[in-house]
């Protein structure tokens, strides 16, 4: 155990820069995203296209990876909610898993030291 | 609550969201990978020269499940993924240490 956590949060792409800035203003100074598409429960939406009405379920969204201190996950997620939050179906969901070890390939330096 | 992450083919990622639709998984994030296991890929020729593909393209799809439901929601990614043939690809199972909806902040297993 590291002690560290993985957060990872599907969001709106427009919302990426509003959350980047918002968590380094908490501290956190890195992060990984990747482009990614999906849904929930609400499956997309239904959207009409030459006449005929069919359900777009894969929507573009990012996803944002961020490495954390155990005792820093509530402020982040906090952190990452508020910021992402529209209040409209698509708003996207926060992940959080423990992480077994993470290295900075740079120096070696591993756990705690490596975030 | 654990995290299933899939690696497949692209050709089955509609069969496979599908199945997991009617298996009554509620949505799913998937993005775009290249990767490769014990084969590395295949043996290509261009130009006269012969070499290996190694990273090939393929589709990674995550999704949540409450802990009862993992066996058959493996067991339908299986069915609905596998052809047989080398390059099938991989399930990778995590343990959720907690998961947010963003737009209502429920959390845990409401959230799934």
């Amino acid at each position: 155990m590291t002690f560290v956590k993985k957060i990872e949060a599907v969001i709106r792409h427009y919302k990426l820069e509003d959350v980047k800035n918002a968590l380094s203003q908490v501290g956190v100074q890195g992060m990984t995203v990747n482009e990614v598409r999906g849904f929930g429960r609400q499956r997309g939406q239904k959207e009409t296209y030459r006449g005929a009405e069919y359900t777009v379920d894969f929507l573009p969204k990012v996803k944002l990876e961020v490495i954390v201190e155990d005792s820093d996950v509530d402020k982040v997620i906090k952190t990452i909610t508020e910021t992402a939050r529209t209040g409209q179906i698509g708003d996207g969901k926060i992940f959080v898993t423990n992480l077994a070890d993470v290295i900075r390939i740079r120096t070696g330096e591993t756990g705690r030291d490596a975030i | 609550m654990k995290k299933i992450e899939a690696v497949i083919r692209h050709v089955k990622l509609e069969e496979v969201k599908d199945a997991l639709t009617e298996a009554g998984v509620q949505g799913m994030t998937v993005s775009e990978v290249r990767g490769f296991g014990r084969q590395k890929g295949y043996r290509e020729q261009y130009r006269g020269e012969d070499y290996v593909v190694d990273f090939l393209p393929k589709v990674k799809m995550e999704v949540v499940v409450a802990e009862e439901q993992l066996p058959g929601v493996i067991e339908t990614i299986i069915r609905a993924a596998r052809t047989g043939q080398v390059g099938d690809g991989k399930i990778f199972v995590t343990d959720l240490e907690e998961l947010v909806r963003i737009r209502t902040g429920e959390s845990g297993g409401e959230a799934i």
